[in-house]
C-alpha cells in the first residue's frame, strides 16, 4: 500500500515559502535596529494594491502607509481574538476566536465571509 | 499566473511575527488562525485601497497618496491607527530623504574619482582619452525608479 506522504490535515503549510503562487522571501529582516519601519514587504503590499482594477497608480508613501497600517490591524486583531482565548483560558489562539472577534468588533464587520 | 487578489498573500513568518509580538508571552497561535489574519491582512489592504482609491478619485488623481490612505482609515473606522501611522510617515519621510541625500552624495564622489583618474592616465598615455569619454557618458546616465 502506498503510504501517503501528506501527512494528516488537509494541507501543511510551511514557514517562509509562502504557498503556491507567492514569490519566495528572498528578503531576510533587516539587521539595522531603529531602521525598519515596516516589516511587510511593499513590493506584496504593492502587489496586492495592483490587483484592484480601479486603482491607476499608489505613490509610495501611499504603499508604505498601507504597509504599517496592514500591521497595526494584524497586531489589533490578535489582541481582539486573545481576549475571546482568555475568556476560555486557553493558551493558544484559535480560528473561532478570531471568528468570535470578527462578529463582536464592528471595525472588523467588512471581513465577514471573506475569510472562507 | 493568473491570482485572485485575495491569494496574495503576506508573507507567513512576518505575520507570526508581528502577531507574537502583540500577544503576551507563552501564548500561541494555531496554524489555522494565523492562516486566517493573514488572509484578514490582505483584505484588510484591499479595502483600505478601495476606499483610499476613492479619495483619490473625489479629488481627481490618479495616483493614491498617503493622504488617501489616512482618510480611508478614518472611513473604515479606525482612527486609532491615523496617529500613529502619521508619525510613520514622517520618520519614512526623513528616512527617504536621509537615501537621497547619501545617493546624490555618492555620485558627487564617484565624479570626483573619475576627474582625478583622469589626471593621471593623462600623464602616462595620451592615447586613450576618447574611450574614457565615453565611459564617463555612461556613467552619468542617472536610474530612474518608476513607481
Amino acid at each position: 500500500m502506498a503510504a501517503l506522504a501528506a501527512g494528516k490535515g488537509a494541507f501543511r503549510e510551511e514557514e517562509g515559502t509562502g504557498g503556491d503562487a507567492a514569490a519566495p522571501q528572498l528578503h531576510a529582516p533587516t539587521s539595522a535596529p531603529g531602521a525598519r519601519l515596516s516589516r511587510l514587504p511593499l513590493a506584496r503590499v504593492k502587489a496586492l494594491v495592483k490587483a484592484d482594477p480601479d486603482v491607476t497608480l499608489a505613490g509610495q508613501e501611499a504603499i508604505f502607509i498601507l504597509a504599517r497600517a496592514a500591521e497595526l490591524f494584524v497586531e489589533t486583531i490578535a489582541k481582539d481574538a486573545y481576549c475571546c482565548a482568555q475568556q476560555g483560558k486557553r493558551k493558544t489562539l484559535q480560528r473561532r476566536d478570531l471568528d468570535n472577534a470578527i462578529e463582536a468588533v464592528d471595525e472588523f464587520a467588512f471581513l465577514e465571509g471573506t475569510l472562507d | 499566473m493568473a491570482e485572485r487578489p485575495e491569494d496574495l498573500n503576506l508573507p507567513n513568518a512576518v505575520i507570526t511575527r508581528i502577531i507574537k509580538e502583540a500577544l503576551p508571552d507563552g501564548v500561541s497561535i494555531s496554524k489555522e488562525a494565523r492562516s486566517a489574519i493573514s488572509r484578514a491582512a490582505s483584505v484588510f489592504v484591499l479595502y483600505a485601497t478601495s476606499c483610499a482609491n476613492n479619495f483619490a478619485m473625489k479629488g481627481k488623481r490618479k495616483t493614491l497618496n498617503a493622504s488617501d490612505v489616512l482618510s480611508a482609515m478614518e472611513e473604515m473606522e479606525f482612527q486609532r491607527f491615523v496617529t500613529p501611522l502619521k508619525e510613520a510617515l514622517e520618520a519614512y519621510r526623513r528616512e527617504q530623504k536621509g537615501k537621497k541625500e547619501a545617493s546624490e552624495q555618492k555620485k558627487k564622489d564617484k565624479d570626483k574619482k573619475t576627474d582625478s583618474e583622469e589626471q593621471d592616465k593623462g600623464r602616462d598615455e595620451d592615447n586613450d582619452e576618447d574611450e574614457e569619454r565615453l565611459e564617463e557618458e555612461e556613467q552619468n546616465e542617472e536610474e530612474e525608479v518608476d513607481n
